[in-house]
């Protein structure tokens, strides 16, 4: 034997550890880092080029770029909907299949669908059902429920081109919120409830002062996860509006991704994302600081 | 605790080898051709001399985005065995990447320096990879330019010298719908801006949701073949400028007219953003004019097959019935480590035979000569797109045209939606489209 029995038991879950690792270094971090370095170049694509080292200009540009502005607009108005969209109909799912007699696993089933599916498909999907004027979701407002006289130009307009947006990313969540509370859920123990039941208090109250708190680093933990993914919006709108109409629907990936991939401007494109990369971080970090209490950590 | 360090020192050499393994190129050097001296230096020996000898045997791969069914089988079925017979040390792969990934593929593997030998590619691209220093100089390597249809081939230069080679061309030409035509009382397809006036008036009465014409987008190659035909353009002959030219009285003319059109409901209101499924439209009796290049008949038959369709040349304006140049181009790139090998392949792809066989799938040839051919003589449409073709013009030919073409996008898009006045818009995207165009190597 080369080693030590051990030796050998120490190095085995290196060993294991080993594939992830690899998996970790070469697709994460190092894009990680290289794209750390590409952001501070005017990047030339190809190798043997020279690539000129221009500082902080990607970065400085950034911040006179009308569109980034809008595109960072845009990314918090998909977060601050999404998020709690998410969480409040992931919420309600949950409550209510815990309260089902039976069936639970059929219904658990169901809701998550959205969550396996694929975004490209779904994306087309919603494209699909808002395209104007006839569309499906014109056809049920205009002729079915009389809510409008027009139809209306979904993905025309700056306003309303958002909205298949949101709706697609609060729904395609649903599920995975869902799966997460339930568990919580079922971890309360019920002596807790039949208590404060008895002491008086009605399903609201039992709800807000019992579970909340019960659940709560699991709703920080939702939270985060959430955060991060919707700061992380780029192919629903990719596939819905292409960020258009004039770039109005542009979040900051896609707006990355455009720069990038259509106008080859590769360091200008890793400083989009590293400036969305530090904001992601910052706030993960003042989440946690701030939400999470002393004792759960 | 000592273990633990050798460990990690071990496993952190290990990760590097396989990190530094994943990330060499294999390619050797690329040299970045300057003004066409010394343009390929290549580490390794090329191919040898002549491959038609007792050579080593070399594979060449060539990407590109036929469709599966057709194009890409009978490349794969019968052009390439062709050629492996007549070059037996030449190995050709065949690489089907679909279009809507093939950009991102390409650029990824350029710049990670395993670049196919020769791809099919969109003319547009032609300038840009250019100017990323990817293409081999054609000059060098190629030397009967004048076989090739003037107007194809002019997308493939920048810099004076030529990029890249023609494959096939298209243009659009108008595809009118014959039940409309007939109920709306039109006796022929429109033959100028007015005619096309009266004929929008009368598709209008057929129905509210029906639309005289459609389409996609307010992208270039949407609405170039208007300003063109209204006698307007993008930029002056040599593409210093646009100022004059894309606010010039013929340019705003033909945004003027596009604009009229949205507004009485001539025009479908997709082409202000979301798109409009045009051939379904077009099926169903709701759209009567569509613009649409040759790979119209095959696929639309196929979705509507009982569907009757006549074409004609654009409707003539100020300044003709001009459409615009569609079509790709092969390009043979400065890392391919087999450019003889790949220059043999070009020089039967683009051989008289061979473009007589592509144009059996539809791939319209670029090939004077062909041209001239019975069978695209006889061919059932070739016939109106080639006429089209005659006065057709080539999107500008330069390497920043994506960023000047989402100028026009967004220009036209605000144009057609009243956000902003013809000539205001037009004068404005003027001022930023400007500093796109001097280029740094003419400095």
């Amino acid at each position: 034997m080369l080693f030590s029995h051990k030796t050998q038991k120490r190095i085995l879950p290196f060993l294991f550890m080993l594939p992830g690792l690899i998996f970790f270094f070469v697709f994460q971090l190092f894009p990680l880092i290289k794209g750390f370095q590409i952001s501070f170049y005017d990047w030339q694509l190809l190798p043997g080029r020279v690539s000129e080292f221009i500082g902080f200009d990607n970065y400085l540009r950034a911040f006179q770029d009308q569109v980034f502005w809008r595109a960072f607009k845009n990314t918090l108005v998909y977060t601050l909907v999404t998020v709690p969209g998410q969480m409040i109909l992931g919420m309600l799912a949950a409550l209510l299949l815990t309260s089902l007699p039976k069936g639970r696993g059929i219904f658990r089933a169901i809701y998550y669908i959205p969550v396996i599916t694929s975004w490209l498909i779904v994306s087309l999907v919603i494209r699909y059902l808002f395209q104007s004027p006839q569309g499906l979701v014109n056809y049920f407002l205009v002729e079915v429920f009389h809510i409008v006289d027009e139809p209306i130009a979904w993905l025309r307009q700056a306003k309303t081109a958002f909205v298949p947006i949101l709706i697609l990313g609060v729904w395609k969540g649903i599920g995975w919120n869902m799966v997460i509370y339930i568990a919580a859920l079922l971890g309360i123990p019920s002596e807790l409830k039949e208590a404060a039941a008895i002491d008086g208090a009605n399903g609201w109250q039992r709800f807000w002062y019992i579970t909340v708190p019960l659940i709560s680093p699991t709703l920080v933990f939702t939270l985060v996860m959430l955060l991060i993914g919707g700061f992380n919006v780029f192919i629903s709108v990719y596939l819905i509006t292409g960020g258009g109409p004039m770039q109005q629907t542009e979040v900051m990936l896609s707006y990355a991704y455009h720069q990038a991939f259509d106008f080859l401007d590769f360091g200008y494109g890793a400083a989009l994302s590293y400036i969305m990369a530090v904001l992601i971080v910052f706030l993960s970090v003042l989440q946690l600081k701030f939400l999470r209490k002393p004792q759960e950590i | 605790m000592k273990h633990k360090y050798i460990f990690l020192i071990m496993s952190t050499l290990m990760i590097f080898t396989l990190l530094l393994g994943a990330c060499t190129t294999t390619t050797g050097e690329v040299v970045e051709s300057e003004e066409g001296e010394g343009s390929v230096e290549e580490v390794e020996a090329p191919a040898e001399e002549e491959s038609g000898t007792a050579g080593e045997p070399v594979t060449i791969t060539f990407w590109h985005a036929y469709n599966a069914d057709v194009e890409a089988k009978s490349l794969e079925e019968t052009l390439i065995p062709a050629f492996e017979d007549e070059n037996p040390n030449i190995e050709v792969q065949s690489v089907l990447v679909p279009y809507d990934q093939f950009r991102r593929k390409l650029l990824i593997a350029l710049s990670g320096g395993t670049a196919p030998d020769l791809a099919r590619v969109d003319i547009l691209w032609v300038p840009e990879l250019a100017d990323q220093g990817a293409l081999a100089n054609m000059d060098e390597l190629w030397s009967d330019f004048d076989q090739f249809l003037p107007g194809p081939l002019s997308t493939n230069l920048y810099n004076g010298s030529h990029y890249g080679l023609p494959l096939d061309t298209n243009t659009r030409v108008l595809i009118y719908n014959v039940d409309m035509f007939e109920d709306a009382g039109i006796a022929e397809p429109p033959a100028t801006m007015d005619d096309l006036l009266l004929a929008c008036e009368k598709i209008k009465k057929l129905d509210e949701e029906t639309y005289c014409f459609a389409d996609g987008g307010t992208y270039a190659w949407a609405v170039n073949p208007w300003i063109w035909s209204f006698g307007g353009s993008v930029t002056d002959a040599d593409i210093t400028t646009t100022d004059g030219y894309y606010n010039s009285p013929e340019t705003v003319a033909a945004y003027q007219f596009l604009k009229d059109a949205v507004d009485n409901g001539y025009l479908h209101p997709g082409i202000l953003g979301g798109g409009v499924d045009s051939w379904g439209g077009f099926g169903q009796d709701q759209i009567a004019m569509i613009l649409e290049g040759p790979w119209f008949p095959a696929m639309f038959e196929g979705q509507f097959p009982e569907k009757e369709y006549g074409m004609a040349l654009l409707p003539a304006g100020e300044g003709g019935s001009v459409s615009v140049v569609g079509g790709e181009d092969i390009v043979l790139f400065q890392q391919s480590q087999n450019k003889d090998a790949a220059v043999k392949f070009l020089e039967f792809l683009l051989s008289e035979d061979v473009q007589l066989q592509l144009a059996t799938t539809g791939q319209m040839p670029v090939l004077k000569s062909v041209i001239e051919s019975d069978f695209v003589k006889e061919h059932d449409f070739f016939g109106i797109f080639l006429e089209q073709l005659e006065t057709a013009k080539a999107r500008t030919p330069h390497p920043n045209w994506s960023r000047i073409e989402e100028i026009m996008t967004n220009t036209g898009t605000a144009i057609l939606n009243g956000t902003v006045g013809v000539q205001e818009g037009l004068d404005e995207a003027v001022q930023l489209m400007d500093p796109l165009l001097p280029l740094d190597i003419l400095e």
